[in-house]
């Protein structure tokens, strides 16, 4: 992106939408002799939004504006969850409820005021979260969840992703069933299901997704420069480095990249095409000795700098690995026929996804550090016209028009097809059988629990899993009644999770972990605490977002709170 | 500063007073106060003392009404606290509202105290929320000695600072113990902490952990430009000053923002650097930290929660410090942040700072500022007598002690000795022993 000069005279150099918006005198006008450039000065939505789009874009914000999120158990929890997910600005969320306000959902939840009393509950925190921000719409739908699911499944798959806030187990089992087999079939629905279950001060919230792909992960390290095996442009400039005629200033102002890069080429042809082995010192070293080799001076920061990263000589790119996206039908979503493309273009030489045409910054002058971005912006340009070729050529072959994706979409995903992740889930049923991993733990109970964390949380997922039990056995939840016997309450709970834990692993003995996780989640009665609910509404909007935007890696697939102890734990159940 | 005395608000309907005189609409937060859990605190009595110390005695004071604010008030007010006090001399910008959910459009330009005190009344009847609206400075010592527990959810360091090391010393001097809870969030992260003046931890034990803003060489900025970056510093560091003089660049004001970034764009231009844009032109000068809405009620819960604990006894408090990341699936930890022996807030020893005899005071004092436990900027230093070493201001003083910028260290000190350090960024004194080498 370049900014063009605009012949225009200094008055109307700006688009007038942008004119309206300035205040007062402007600076600009008053400055002679200055280059007419546009100035794009934010307009209102992104001055209101300004500060979350410097973490997921404009790429982001458009999914989210997009996206229409339904929620289903009318509670605390899940309105905490919508409300951070209205202010960042969705297109539409429903809340699904046929109840109506009782004193208790006043006292709890910050969207219902005392005079609505009586009223649906639907109707009424949709009401009070539009108010927080005029771009979003929103809907209630005053019915029966589980009559809906038997009368319209297809109702639920007409959203982007769906929050079961504290709702009957057995609905839940059954709505995640029907969302797990509509992602079966190929470009049929995958609408991710964030169910949430809380007790006091205790909560867990579980993902179900069949699959979900993040384009961009956001790492630490942003850029994949690829010096292990530099491209030919990369390395002919390497090569053609003539360190002997180069001044002091020039000689330490060449970027570390292009160092690493000539490295790498003179040990491959020294070594029959083989890297440094990272784990022989010797090599390393000598690789590193090359590098000194070339110093003049012993304190060049730019070799400085390629010898810390000398390591990304001796780390091998990895290939691109997916089997997910093996076929592709004119159904499919935009990112399944994209990764299909992407499989595709690393099927040849050299089997690595298209180059990131962004560097980092690095110690160098100007014009070595342009030159070297223009090299990788040159690559990207060749490596990019190849993608959009075999992303046209599967469309045709699906049927699509040449434009069905748009061109950016496939622009901003091959800049970061570097990064791109698959996630593979796993369906709520089969989660919450707890066949690996707790039945791994509980086998080797001496052995596991030497880390004193572990056992509390998956003692509370089992106080959970029995609390659910009790509720499809009972119809109410463990530790509920006013006047309790709650000894007796945590006695039957008990004997259903030891029951579920012997279910799986033959034999098993809770221990006083469970007994006591049994404890706390029976004292909080399945009741909400305002502050457990907008804790947990926070995690469910950031893993929604995360799962609309398709950027940041999102939890796979399960996380226990404790908020006794301010700890969490996840798994993937 | 000024309270503002915020009328009650108007009158109740039927059905609220009815709801309010009920004694079951507290059913779900009782459960856990009317019984003990397995990690309970021997303490904990539960049921009606409880009860009344949180709904009817407990006085909070919140600091910051802001992202973090916004939530914490909902929070409190919700789960039963009923005198909260708020104070933030900030008003509403538009881009607050993708997270300060209290505030609409046609709040901006409003206090932000006076317009989250007000919404929280109305939403939630029988609560009681008093505003400030100015700087937590402006207010003495005993004003927050008088308050039960305080949360900070602050974006300031050095409001921290003060706010912490005026509660340390009131717990030093009154033995009156104010818990600090305070938290803070940047993008996807955040964390929350328990302070207990004078008992625990306390901010400045951790100040050396705070990363300084990102410092770009000016060498870099005015030779060697490279990213949009180095092009917007110049525009600000470089330009801004040798254009206009005396007149303060106002990163506030859209027209100066626009400059810098006109400016700016031609450099780019000329060296061929892209990506400058007014956004990242802002968010450089202003030093903008992504926030949004579902991060601070990650964070805001957590205090608040803290809060509960602390009131109520109804489960062990944080001990002291919450990370949560939800960069990468999510991951929280929690540990305690010990306390530093030479913390110059709650610690008895002094900072020990090895100066070899031949460095100048020029050179000693660059050195304070480059230390990230005392984080400095433009520091003053005396002897411990009080007498002066260098001074910043007046200028009088400045003036008089300039040329001992120049001297070696043997000709000021004869052995090694002790010097106290003021700096705007510091809201007390640091004493700290030269050792001579």
């Amino acid at each position: 992106m370049t900014h063009r000069t605009p012949p225009a005279s200094p008055s109307n150099h700006r688009p007038v939408k942008m004119a309206r918006m300035s205040d007062g005198m402007d600076l600009t006008d008053a400055t002679t002799g200055m280059e007419a450039i546009p100035s794009y000065r934010p307009d209102a939505k992104a001055r209101r939004y300004d500060r979350q789009l410097r973490l997921w874009a404009s790429a982001g914000q458009r999914s989210l504006e997009a996206a229409r999120v339904l929620l289903i158990g009318c509670d605390a929890t899940g309105c905490q969850a919508l409300k951070n997910l209205v202010l960042p600005g969705i297109a539409h969320f429903t809340i699904l409820s046929p109840r109506s306000v009782e004193a208790q959902d006043v006292a709890t939840n910050f969207f219902l005021h005392p005079d609505t009393i009586g009223r649906n509950i639907a109707e009424e925190a949709v009401k009070l979260l539009k108010e927080l921000n005029p771009a979003v719409e929103g809907s209630a739908v005053v019915k029966d969840p589980a009559q809906l699911l038997q009368s319209d499944p297809d109702f639920f798959s007409a959203y982007t992703l769906i929050i079961a806030s504290n709702v009957e187990p057995q609905l839940e089992m059954d709505l995640a069933e029907i969302l797990w087999k509509a992602s079966e079939k190929v470009g049929g629905p995958d609408v991710p299901l964030i169910c949430i279950r809380n007790s006091g001060f205790i909560g867990r919230i579980e993902v179900q997704l069949r699959e979900h792909c993040v384009s961009d992960t956001h790492p630490e390290q942003t850029h994949t420069l690829r010096v292990d095996q530099p491209f030919p442009e990369l390395e002919k400039a390497a090569r053609s480095l003539d360190f002997d005629s180069m001044d002091s200033m020039e000689h330490s102002h060449i970027p570390w990249v292009v160092i690493l890069a000539r490295a790498v080429s003179i040990w491959r042809e020294q070594h029959g095409g083989q890297l440094p082995n990272s784990d022989d010192d010797a090599e390393r070293a000598a690789f590193k000795d090359m590098i000194k080799s070339w110093r003049h001076k012993a304190d060049e920061e730019n070799f400085d700098e390629a010898l810390r990263s000398s390591y990304q000589g001796f780390t091998k790119s990895e290939l691109f690995e997916d089997e997910a996206v093996v076929t592709v039908s004119e159904n499919s979503k935009n990112l399944h026929i994209l990764l299909h493309a992407l499989k595709q273009y690393t099927s040849q030489a050299p089997h690595l996804p298209p180059i990131s045409p962004t560097l980092p910054d690095m110690h160098s002058s100007t014009t070595s550090y342009v030159a070297l971005q223009n090299l990788y912006r040159a690559q990207f340009n060749s490596d990019f016209a190849r993608f959009k070729q075999i992303v046209a050529e599967t469309l045709g072959r699906i049927g699509l028009p040449a434009d069905a994706i748009p061109a950016d979409e496939i622009e901003s995903f091959a800049r970061n097809s570097g990064g791109v992740q698959v996630i593979k889930g796993r369906a709520l049923k089969e989660s919450k059988e707890m066949r690996g991993l707790v039945a791994e733990v509980y086998t080797n109970v001496d052995e596991q629990f030497v880390d004193e964390e572990k056992p509390i949380h998956l003692g509370l997922h089992l106080a959970l899993l029995a609390a659910e039990r009790f509720h499809l056995v009972t119809g109410r939840w463990p530790g509920s009644p006013e006047a309790d016997d709650l000894a007796e309450e945590n006695r039957q709970v008990e004997e259903m999770a030891l029951s579920l834990l012997q279910s799986v692993v033959p034999g098993a003995e809770g221990g006083p972990e469970t007994s006591e996780a049994i404890a706390e989640v029976v004292r909080g009665g399945f009741s909400t605490l305002p502050t457990t609910a907008a804790f947990l509404g926070g995690i469910v909007a950031q893993e929604a977002i995360k799962l609309v935007t398709n950027q940041y890696m999102p939890l796979d697939n399960t996380v226990i709170i404790d908020l006794v102890k301010s700890s969490m734990e996840k798994y993937k159940f | 500063m000024s309270q503002v005395a915020v009328a009650p608000p108007v009158q109740l309907s039927s059905k609220t007073t009815e709801y309010l005189a009920s004694s079951s609409r507290y059913r779900d937060v009782d459960k856990i106060l009317d019984r003990r859990g397995p990690w309970t605190d021997e303490q904990f009595q539960g049921g009606q003392a409880a009860k009344d110390f949180l709904r009817q005695q407990c006085k909070i004071l919140v600091i910051g009404a802001g992202g973090l604010g916004c939530e914490i008030l909902q929070n409190l007010a919700l789960t039963g606290f009923h005198n909260i006090h708020v104070i933030d001399m900030d008003t509403i910008d538009i881009s607050n509202l993708n997270r300060q959910f209290l505030f609409r459009e046609t709040d901006v330009g409003g206090s932000k105290a006076n317009v989250a005190a007000a919404f929280v009344m109305q939403r939630v009847p029988g609560v009681k929320v008093t505003p400030y609206f100015g700087k937590i400075q402006d207010h003495p010592a005993s004003f927050y000695g008088s308050f039960d527990i305080i949360i900070a959810g602050l974006d300031s360091i050095p409001a921290r600072r003060w706010i912490n090391a005026t509660l340390v010393e009131i717990a030093e001097q009154d033995e009156n113990v104010t818990p600090l809870i305070d938290g803070g969030t940047e993008g996807f992260r955040g964390q929350a902490r328990v302070i207990l003046p004078a008992v625990s931890s306390c901010y400045e034990c951790s100040i050396d952990t705070i990363a300084p803003p990102t410092a770009y060489p000016i060498c870099t900025i005015a030779n060697t430009p490279r990213l949009p970056e180095h092009c917007i510093e110049w525009a600000s560091v470089l330009e801004w000053p040798k254009v206009f003089k005396d007149k303060k660049l106002d990163t506030d004001d859209p027209d100066h923002i626009e400059w810098l970034y006109q400016r700016a764009s031609t450099r780019a231009n000329e060296f061929k650097i892209e990506g400058v844009t007014w956004a990242l032109t802002q968010g450089v000068v202003k030093n903008i930290i992504p926030a949004i809405a579902s991060t601070n009620a990650i964070i805001a819960a957590s205090c608040c929660n803290e809060a509960f604990k602390l009131a109520t006894l109804a489960a062990p408090s944080l001990d002291n410090y919450m990370m949560y990341s939800g960069n990468e699936s999510l991951y929280a930890y929690t540990f305690e942040y010990e306390k530093r022996a030479d913390c110059p807030v709650c610690g008895g020893e002094s900072i020990e700072v090895q100066a070899e005899k031949d460095w100048t005071l020029e050179t000693l004092l660059e050195k304070l500022e480059d230390r990230q436990d005392l984080q400095i900027k433009r520091p003053s230093l005396a002897y411990e007598s009080g007498a002066p070493l260098f001074f910043q201001a007046p200028p009088q003083l400045h003036e008089a002690t300039k040329p001992n910028l120049a001297k070696k260290l043997s000709e000021l000190f004869s052995e090694d000795a002790s010097v106290v350090i003021t700096d705007p960024n510091l809201p007390f004194q640091v004493t700290v022993s030269i050792k001579l080498v």
